[in-house]
């Protein structure tokens, strides 16, 4: 390896050594406390050789890996979400009973294998870091012991998972058989042979499962009512990112879109989404299960950035909308579910799931009300929010490359969802006061990154373009 | 020049910060920050001015960021500066500045005092924002953000009902007219593809000829909504009825500033107007109908602040009716001396009924020239340019309005004539009344400069603010500003005498003051009296044209018909959404069969597509 394929894996060398001295740390001196910190230092390490580190023209470390801007963003948004994670979940955990520390480990193994999937440009490395993600997150979903809610939920999402990873082998067999090597860009060659569509069907199945993509979603709701509240977030934010950024790069290199079958098959998944994820969330009265349904429809509105891949001349205009949106779904659901975890802090055992404890939040609480306002006007895409300026591109990508039946669907789907979301906001004006969940312990440092990710939904409503220009800057070296 | 963002960042920072503290700042720190925020807004538009001026441009725009940039989409919020904005800007901080002082002095004491000036600020803001705005979006905003202060100061003491029926009327009836120039804002982006307004107006004269009837449609449409803002024929009956707000809120908002905003529209958009003579001479009769109507309804009301009123819907009809004749820099004058006197009568009203307690009828008053002598010569200063007496700044404005009119049509000088005698007139019963004769109320002075200083400065513009003219405007509007076109002689004595021959008029009718009192009226007059009083029943006819059958209407319709319809798809949705959730059993092994379903599902699909 040359230096320079040193340097481009400097993030992931950080990570990993980080992590091996968490591990020793928690193995020699045993406290809450330093192993939290220990993990937010090895994450905003990461972030720091990420920013530090990232080349400016694409760089494949030993052929299975890429490091390009494309990556380097993607790898910053995990990195970060394991930062608020883990912000979260100090004060979750510790009113809770069992071994806390390894928890920060999971969260920093769990980041590992996303960051891996950001870089993939083999299946090796692709099965590689999806294995690692998910194996941390069965044991994350299962962490807590007090019911045994987290653990049935391990159990669906083992078993589904299972499942999915086998299709998914079972169609990367395909693939080989037909192109006799296993790279990305291996289908090029012949796409279109009954052999390859079989294979990449079947490892888009999979890839569409981890990403609660209709009609493999169903696991979604019971998996992010089960798990612990700061969990849930990561799940809907980095799980789905990393299988979001490992799509897209595997959509831009395979030129898997311009077989006909694979695209009426994924743009049948993604109305399925749009509309049959909101439709769920319709008379939800779990607040948990309501942001599973909704990841669903808004998994299926990206699909619209990936879709356009295809359509377009230009696909940087495609992957810019993708990356934009990405960042505003990160935002959001890390912010409902921060809110949400928060409230938890008050209860023994389980999360503050229901709707209605959430009602006459305005008056006992009224920043956290607001934060989880803004959060909700957002998903729902309201002007002035980062939601909207994410769905805005989404449509302008999608008017671009002339998908309009996907454009109606998101837009029938996005006028169901405005019920769903008004309904969370109109139950926190409420007058009702359940005693339990008055005052939930929080920390300055939660409290903060929750302020600061309601104000970033916000803020970013109203002025995108740093973000727009950083993206545009990061794509500039980005070939397709 | 780059501290333009400035000026309205001033008044909204003052509104966040009023707005966060909800009321928990005492009536010193709100003041300041209330005023103080307008004063620093007004000394920055003041430097900004004089660079502008003195550095010869014509225009300067700023942009401050723009929001995204989608393909070709690129919306930006920028602020524009040129001649016209720059007199909107110097009225609306400078006057806004002196108003705001004033109300430190007016609403001691009153409850929800930072309230008020927290709403005054975002007045301020919004108003800022419509003569500043580069697209017609932020001008929209400014202007509906200026309609939801109007109504929150008219409906200030919200504790009696009718000022919060006041307030509501204000809002719905220029929501009117607001309709109408949305709509006229949806035509110009669908026929010219852009919501800029310097390229709309460059790309309307490109596209349309004169008299197309599309122009036209836009024209009237925007009228709409400059009739319904500006209290103008037929949408002018909220303005009365928004004297319910406090004074200082009348003065700058129902006198000097928001209810011109319908002219500001008008002059900015003039290209449009130009294309089409008949929404042009639509101007000119609305504004002409309107300075009538309400100058003879100004001489019968006994309400000192509705009195007023209906002398500032008259005198915005002489700036409607300066644009209709072509007088477009006249118009913007006028609306600027306008500013300063009839700030100046409002302030100076106000004065005399916080002295009598909060008295409005001009018949309980009298005799107070003596006790209130600063009230009494503003009043009079404020009068005398009301009534356009020369060498005051209403005199410089309204003649140049009058002389402009001749030479577009004779018969409209005629009228706006015989309502400037009208002006003179009630001004001079207004004076008489409230100042001279037997003294009816006891007043009780409030002396503090606050109350004060402004009163003084507003006298001294209302008289000197018309003699230097408007040098900016002339890049801006078609008639390249205020000149002086050579008149005939007898012409411009002839006008300029109107107004003498009115005061002179009026003093043998209304002085002195008991005549008004002691009158015994025939029938036929005091019912003409009443028919005047009224507004020229304007609110009776619309009682029964529109509210009536509208009433009748949603209470046959009760059930609502069209509602019918989404509860249909409510019900759709709830039933749907029933359904589907049917399949979430919560049994793994249910959810491991439907994935592969689901994958057979997608096999199948490409069997077919393939």
């Amino acid at each position: 390896m040359s230096t320079a394929e040193y340097l481009a894996l400097a993030p992931l060398l950080t990570i990993s050594g980080g992590l091996t001295i968490m591990l020793l740390v928690i193995a020699f001196f045993r406290s809450h406390r330093v192993a939290h910190v220990s993990a937010l230092v090895t994450l905003a390490a990461t972030v720091l050789s990420i920013l530090t580190c990232t080349p400016d023209s694409p760089q494949v470390v030993l052929d299975l890996l890429v490091v390009d801007g494309f990556a380097g963003y993607f790898m910053l948004l995990f990195a970060a979400m394991g930062i608020i994670t883990c912000t979260l979940a100090y004060r979750y955990l510790e009113g809770r009973s069992g071994g806390l520390e390894e928890f920060y480990i999971l969260v920093v193994t769990a980041t590992i294998g996303a960051m891996t999937m950001a870089m993939a440009q083999h299946y090796a490395t692709l099965l590689l870091g999806l294995e690692i993600l998910s194996i941390s997150l069965y044991t994350m979903i299962a962490y807590p012991q007090e019911t045994h809610a987290p653990l049935e939920a391990a159990t669906k999402y083992l078993i589904l998972s299972g499942v999915a990873s086998t299709t998914m082998l079972f169609g990367i067999a395909l693939i080989f058989m037909a192109s006799g090597d296993l790279y990305f860009s291996s289908l090029m060659a012949d796409a279109s042979g009954p052999y390859h569509t079989l294979g990449q069907l079947m490892l888009l199945t999979g890839l569409a499962f981890k990403l609660s993509l209709v009609p493999f979603h169903m696991w979604t709701p019971d998996v992010y009512q089960g798990a612990p509240a700061p969990v849930t977030g990561y799940i809907a934010t980095v799980s789905k990112g990393a299988l979001f950024a490992l799509l897209l790069r595997f959509a831009l290199v395979s030129d898997v879109l311009s077989v006909s079958a694979v695209f009426v098959a994924l743009s049948t998944i993604a109305i399925a989404s749009m509309i049959i994820g909101n439709v769920l969330a319709l008379m939800q009265q779990n607040l948990k299960r309501l942001l599973a349904y909704s990841s669903i429809a808004h998994m299926g509105y990206m699909m619209i950035a990936l879709l356009a891949i295809s359509a377009l001349t230009d696909t940087a205009t495609a992957v810019e909308s993708a990356m934009v949106y990405l960042l505003g779904y990160f935002l959001m659901t890390a912010t409902a579910f921060g809110v949400i975890s928060i409230q938890s802090n008050a209860k023994e055992n389980g999360d503050a799931e229901l709707i209605s404890h959430y009602s006459g939040l305005f008056w006992r609480n009224p920043l956290l009300a607001s934060v989880l306002t803004v959060t909700m006007l957002s998903l729902a895409g309201m002007p002035l929010t980062v939601g909207f300026i994410a769905k805005f591109y989404l449509f302008a990508a999608g008017v671009e490359s002339n998908l309009w039946a996907l454009l109606w669907a998101l837009v029938i789907g996005s006028a169901i969802s405005v019920y769903y979301y008004i309904k969370v906001i109109f139950t926190m004006t409420l007058n009702e006061q359940p005693d339990s969940y008055a005052h939930p312990e929080t920390t300055w440092s939660t409290r903060s990154t929750l302020y600061a990710l309601g104000l970033a939904v916000l803020v970013l409503g109203f002025y995108p373009t740093p973000v727009i220009e950083l993206i545009g800057q990061l794509l500039s070296g980005f070939s397709d | 020049m780059d501290l333009l963002w400035l000026i309205p960042a001033f008044p909204l920072l003052g509104f966040v910060i009023l707005f966060a503290t909800q009321g928990r700042l005492g009536e010193l720190p709100a003041s300041l920050i209330g005023a103080g925020s307008m004063g620093l807004s007004a000394l920055a538009a003041a430097f900004v001015g004089y660079e502008f001026v003195s550095s010869g441009e014509t225009v300067f725009t700023q942009t401050l960021w723009s929001w995204m940039q989608v393909g070709g989409f690129n919306p930006s919020f920028t602020l524009y500066l040129d001649g016209l904005s720059l007199v909107m800007m110097g009225v609306i901080t400078g006057v806004g500045f002196l108003i705001h002082v004033y109300a430190t002095g007016y609403m001691k004491g009153e409850d929800g005092f930072s309230r008020f000036f927290s709403y005054m600020n975002l007045f301020v803001f919004a108003m800022l924002m419509l003569v500043l705005g580069d697209n017609l979006l932020v001008l929209y905003l400014g202007w509906e953000g200026v309609g939801l202060c109007s109504y929150l100061l008219i409906g200030f003491y919200h504790h009696d009902p009718a000022n919060g029926y006041a307030a509501r009327k204000a809002f719905v009836v220029t929501r009117v007219g607001d309709t109408a120039m949305a709509l006229g804002m949806f035509l110009l982006f669908k026929e010219l593809g852009t919501m800029d307004i310097q390229a709309a107006l460059s790309g309307a004269q490109a596209t349309w000829p004169e008299g197309s009837p599309v122009v036209t449609a836009i024209a009237l449409l925007l009228l709409g909504g400059a009739v319904g803002k500006s209290a103008q024929l037929p949408l002018q009956t909220w303005l009365p009825d928004a004297m319910a707000g406090p004074t200082p809120v009348s003065a700058l908002i129902h006198a000097a500033t928001m209810v011109t905003a319908g002219v500001y529209l008008i002059a900015r958009t003039h290209d449009l107007f130009l294309l089409s003579s008949t929404a042009q001479l639509m101007v000119a009769s609305i504004g002409l109908a309107t300075l009538f109507i309400s100058a003879f309804t100004a001489l019968t009301q006994t309400d000192l602040k509705r009195i007023l009123a209906y002398s500032t819907m008259s005198q915005i009809g002489y700036m409607f009716f300066a644009l209709g004749v072509g007088a477009w820099s006249a118009a913007i004058f006028h609306l600027m001396t306008h500013a300063f006197f009839k700030a100046l009568l409002f302030l100076a009203a106000g004065s005399v009924i916080l002295a009598l307690h909060h008295e409005q009828d001009i018949f309980k008053m009298g005799g107070l020239w003596r006790r209130l002598r600063i009230p009494f010569v503003s009043m009079l200063i404020g009068s005398a340019a009301l009534a356009a007496l020369p060498l005051t700044s209403g005199y410089y404005s309204k003649d140049l309005i009058l002389l402009k009119s001749w030479s577009f049509n004779p018969l409209f000088w005629a009228g706006a004539s015989v309502a400037a005698l009208l002006t003179a007139l009630y001004s001079v019963r207004m004076i008489s009344i409230v100042f001279f004769g037997e003294m009816r109320t006891e007043p009780h002075e409030h002396k503090a400069w606050n109350l004060s200083l402004p009163l003084i400065v507003l006298s001294v513009l209302a008289l000197a603010g018309g003699w230097f003219g408007l040098a900016p405007l002339a890049a801006v509007l078609p008639d390249g500003g205020i000149d002086h076109d050579p008149y005939a002689a007898w012409l411009v004595w002839g006008t300029a005498s109107i107004p003498i021959i009115g005061v002179v008029l009026g003093f043998f009718i209304f002085y002195p003051p008991a005549k008004s009192h002691e009158r015994n009226l025939s029938a036929g007059v005091k019912s003409l009296q009443g028919f005047l009083f009224s507004g020229w029943g304007f609110d009776t006819l619309y009682r029964t044209l529109i509210e009536r059958p509208f009433n009748a209407i949603a209470h046959w319709n009760r059930n609502d018909i069209v509602d019918s319809l989404f509860t249909l798809i409510v019900t759709i949705a709830t039933w749907t959404s029933n359904l589907i959730a049917r399949s979430q059993t919560g049994q793994l092994r249910w959810y491991a069969a439907n994935m592969v379903i689901g994958t057979v599902i997608v096999l199948m699909i490409a069997v077919v597509v393939s």
